[in-house]
């Protein structure tokens, strides 16, 4: 390092090439279209989206929820250097029957290859992560609640679902829960394959013949949840729906005493 | 370096061999095959005459694959074979019959090994499907245009989205690979044919055969299970079931058979001097692609020959009450299912990575990581299949594995993003109908993939499963990446394949409209999945209105832009302006050679110097 001074020209570290890159023009000009647009998926992600989403009823829904609108905002710089290199270059079209002049040749560039490597791996970790993180609360929520959840049974025959409430001694085509208790849908199918989708809860499990899957959840809120069958299950397989509601607990034990059953 | 004029191609006509070859057709093929399958029907009924559905599965799926073999033996496909069982092989006259030598129009109607008449009959057969998928399209949303609108009922509906779905599926494996895997990829690597060229006529041959079969569907009750089939619905499902699954199997050896041709081809006949790092990046994507079709496709054979013998045997592979399985078939589909999503997406691209640098002016960025990129998804894409089931409730806790392969996927995609856009950056693009093509998938597969990320994870997917989202989503990558990449493919070969220009007005039209409409059609379709709407439904709640309104009016546009799209392919196939050799002054071998393109391609073998991206102004 001593000697450093004797020589004359150094080539430029990469810092400086990078300092020099950022200093021409197009990659200027690209940038700020880079910034715009990155803020409109975040906007896109943060305000519109989620006006789509129908209302959050539980944590397992709003973890979804969550998912989505956060993977659109950490997608959102990649979104906006794409669209916005690709946009730079529609600035200087050519038109005719000729080819243009050449390009520069720019065959390869291994520090950008390796940085965009390096960055889409670590987005994708995040997202793994971020994911593999959700996943498993939900799964702690459910062993957490084990015990104390409310176990409805669920049974899909085309194209009908119906509920049964083996603790209460309740069956009924409609699915009422009572509000903050955990419950344990127990689902199972008596011919093809369905897949019960309680919208507004967040959570989707398959229905299969002489198998019973499970999925957990919490309302959270009281109102009205439409459950659905979200596996093509034959004729009416658009027809196959129906309504839920969430109630307060009072609400709950009067209705399961008014269906004949027995308050736990 | 001149355009030819077409009356004055000097092909001698020989002397047509005096042998039972020159009399058989696609006509005597299609009589031979509907009377093999008379015949096996007639002999079932008095077989099994019984009205149980068993039976008459029999009857049927036997009669579908007896029209299958008789069209084969009538268009003398087993002409060669048979002669090697008593030890000869076809007179040198014969194979240069069946090369198509001199026989104008006619050999496109016939059992022709020459590569570029295989071609021309894969391109047009795909047209034929695209029309057909796309119109059950058009129905599909005519359907939806309002809640309750009931313009055909849920048993039709349902029979459309399976139709369509099927179609769509089958052509777009073919719509790249089949037209220009086989017309341009040959002249690509400077070969005279392929390396199996019976084989090759075989493959489309049997993928007609196959055509009849999947329209039969109609007549027998549909597929009304969509294209996935599930079982046990399958098992549940009418006559037309039967012709799903003939399909898929004839398919599936279709697909081999080409697939192997294709990988024989590149691997044995690339010209002198080409190396494995100067091949045209088409040339690798359609062979990765194939390649990944050969072990694939035998998981979807096999789950389809077991659900043949449910049907009409009456075993119990996917039937539960008897010790079957649901999940089984959904394991054996999905096997297939995920690497075939990239077997259709990776030609496209690849076509697209062949464009951007002849239109840019500059060298495709950083082949290694093209090709890296490439084989990266392939690698994975077996490894992702349950995605496809994490709400099944197979094995929950082999979700997270599965989501942390299925991100990884995002890795090697991005890579070809970092490709084009890299070979776009500081170029100045040739606005001509191949190059829109480029920035159409930088948009479309960039919404497609990002949303294939929420897609893969766990909680999410909780959520979006079954929806119409995953319908946006998979449809930006099939149809706004692959599909977008293969027309882009078409305008750009176009010249190669018929000497004629493909009208540009008409194009860009068609390409605005197709790709607004596009837009128009899947965003709102995404809103609608993110509201709640399930996938396949018939009908739908108030709440959806507004967002399967849109969709449906993108997809009108859509649709127009797709006649427009036709009309500009009939009419410049027929009036278009003559093409130059090398319009578009590209580098690939292809463009070496004149319209019409001679019997075997190149008079003196060509040798290969370098790859074929040299272009832009030589640095320093």
């Amino acid at each position: 390092m001593s000697d450093q001074h004797e020589v004359v020209d150094l080539p430029p570290t990469p810092g400086e090439r990078l300092r020099n890159a950022m200093k021409a023009r197009d990659v200027r000009i690209t940038m700020i279209f880079g910034v715009v647009i990155t803020a409109f998926f975040v906007f896109i992600g943060l305000w519109f989206y989620p006006k789509f989403m129908p209302e959050i009823m539980s944590e397992s829904m709003k973890r979804g929820k969550d998912v989505i609108v956060y993977f659109t905002v950490i997608s959102a710089p990649i979104a906006g250097l794409v669209i916005a290199i690709a946009l730079y270059t529609l600035f200087d079209r050519h038109h005719g029957d000729t080819p243009p002049e050449e390009a520069a040749s720019f065959r390869t560039h291994t520090p950008i290859v390796f940085v965009w490597t390096l960055v889409s791996a670590i987005f994708c970790i995040v997202a793994i992560v971020w994911g593999l993180t959700e996943m498993n609360v939900n799964s702690e929520d459910a062993t957490a609640n084990a015990k104390t959840a409310l176990v409805v049974e669920v049974t899909g025959s085309q194209w009908v679902w119906t509920f049964n409430y083996p603790e209460l001694g309740v069956q009924s085509e409609q699915l009422n829960l009572p509000v903050d208790r955990p419950v344990e849908f127990r689902v199972h199918s008596v011919d093809v394959n369905h897949s019960f989708w309680p919208v507004q809860l967040g959570v989707k499990v398959d229905a299969n013949d002489r198998v019973t899957t499970l999925a957990h959840t919490t309302p959270n809120v009281l109102g009205t949840i439409d459950i659905k069958c979200a596996e093509l299950c034959g004729l009416y397989h658009a027809y196959m729906e129906t309504q839920g509601k969430v109630m307060k607990e009072a609400d709950f034990n009067s209705w399961v005493t008014a269906q004949g059953g027995h308050v736990a | 370096m001149t355009t030819l004029d077409h009356a004055k191609v000097s092909e001698s006509r020989p002397n047509p061999p005096k042998s039972l070859i020159t009399k058989l057709n696609m006509g005597t093929g299609m009589i031979v095959g509907i009377v093999f399958a008379e015949v096996m029907y007639f002999w079932g009924k008095s077989m099994w005459d019984r009205q149980e559905a068993v039976m008459e599965n029999r009857i049927l799926t036997l009669s579908m694959f007896a029209w299958c073999i008789g069209f084969l033996i009538g268009i003398g496909a087993f002409i060669g074979p048979f002669r090697w069982l008593i030890g000869k092989d076809l007179t040198d006259e014969e194979q240069l019959f069946l090369a198509g030598k001199g026989q104008g129009v006619s050999r496109y109607f016939r059992y022709c090994t020459d590569h570029k008449v295989v071609g021309i009959q894969y391109l047009v057969g795909v047209m034929v499907m695209l029309g057909a998928g796309g119109t059950m399209a058009m129905m599909i949303r005519t359907n939806l245009i309002t809640p309750g609108s009931k313009w055909v009922n849920a048993e039709i509906y349902n029979s459309l989205v399976g139709l369509h779905g099927i179609t769509m599926i089958v052509a777009l494996i073919i719509v790249s690979t089949g037209p220009f895997g086989n017309f341009i990829l040959p002249i690509m690597i400077g070969a005279r044919d392929m390396a199996f060229p019976r084989l090759n006529a075989l493959s489309w041959w049997l993928l007609f055969t196959a055509i009849p079969v999947l329209c039969s569907a109609w007549f027998f009750g549909g597929i009304p299970t969509g294209w996935t089939a599930y079982a046990p619905l399958s098992v549940q499902a009418g006559g037309g079931m039967n012709a799903f699954i003939v399909t898929i199997i004839i398919f599936a050896i279709s697909s081999a058979i080409a697939g192997a041709n294709i990988t024989t081809t590149v691997v044995t006949m690339r010209a002198k001097g080409m190396k494995w790092n100067r091949v045209p990046i088409f040339v690798i994507g359609a062979t990765i692609s194939v390649a990944m079709a050969i072990p694939a496709f035998p998981s979807f054979m096999a789950s389809q020959m077991m659900a043949a013998f449910d049907r009409t045997i009456g075993t119990h592979f996917y039937d539960a009450e008897f010790g079957g399985s649901g999940w089984l078939y959904a394991h054996l589909f999905w096997i297939m299912g995920h690497p075939e999503v990239y077997v259709i997406l990776i030609p496209g691209v690849a076509i697209l990575m062949e464009i951007a640098p002849v239109f840019a002016r500059s060298p495709l960025f950083s082949y290694t990581t093209a090709v890296v990129g490439l084989a990266g998804i392939v690698g994975l894409s077996f490894l992702v299949w349950a995605h496809h089931m994490y709400i099944s409730g197979w094995l929950p806790s082999l979700n997270g594995p599965f989501m942390v392969t299925t991100e990884m996927i995002s890795i090697p995609t991005g890579l070809l993003f970092l490709v084009l856009l890299g070979t776009i950056w500081r170029g100045r693009p040739w606005m001509k109908l191949p190059m829109l093509g480029v920035y159409a998938l930088l948009w479309n597969f960039l919404i497609g993939g990002i949303t294939g990320i929420y897609l893969s994870d766990v909680p999410a997917d909780d959520y979006l499963h079954g929806s119409m989202f995953v319908t946006a989503h998979f449809h930006y990558t099939l149809m706004g990446a692959a599909l977008t990449g293969a027309i882009a493919g078409l305008a750009y070969w176009f010249p190669k394949m018929t000497g004629r220009m493909l009208d540009e007005r008409s194009g860009y039209i068609s390409f605005w409209l197709v790709q607004i409409g596009f837009q128009v059609l899947f965003l709102g379709m995404f809103a609608a999945g993110s509201q709640g709407q399930p996938r396949r439904v018939a009908d739908y709640e108030q709440a959806f209105a507004t967002s399967d309104l849109i969709s449906t009016i993108g997809a009108y546009l859509v649709g127009i832009g797709m006649i427009v799209l036709l009309y500009s392919v009939v009419h410049s196939w027929r009036k278009g302006k003559i093409a130059p050799m090398n319009p578009w002054g590209a580098k690939t071998l292809e463009w070496t050679v004149p319209y019409p393109i001679y019997l075997e391609n190149f008079h003196e073998a060509p040798v290969v110097t370098s790859d074929p991206y040299g272009y832009g102004r030589s640095e320093k």
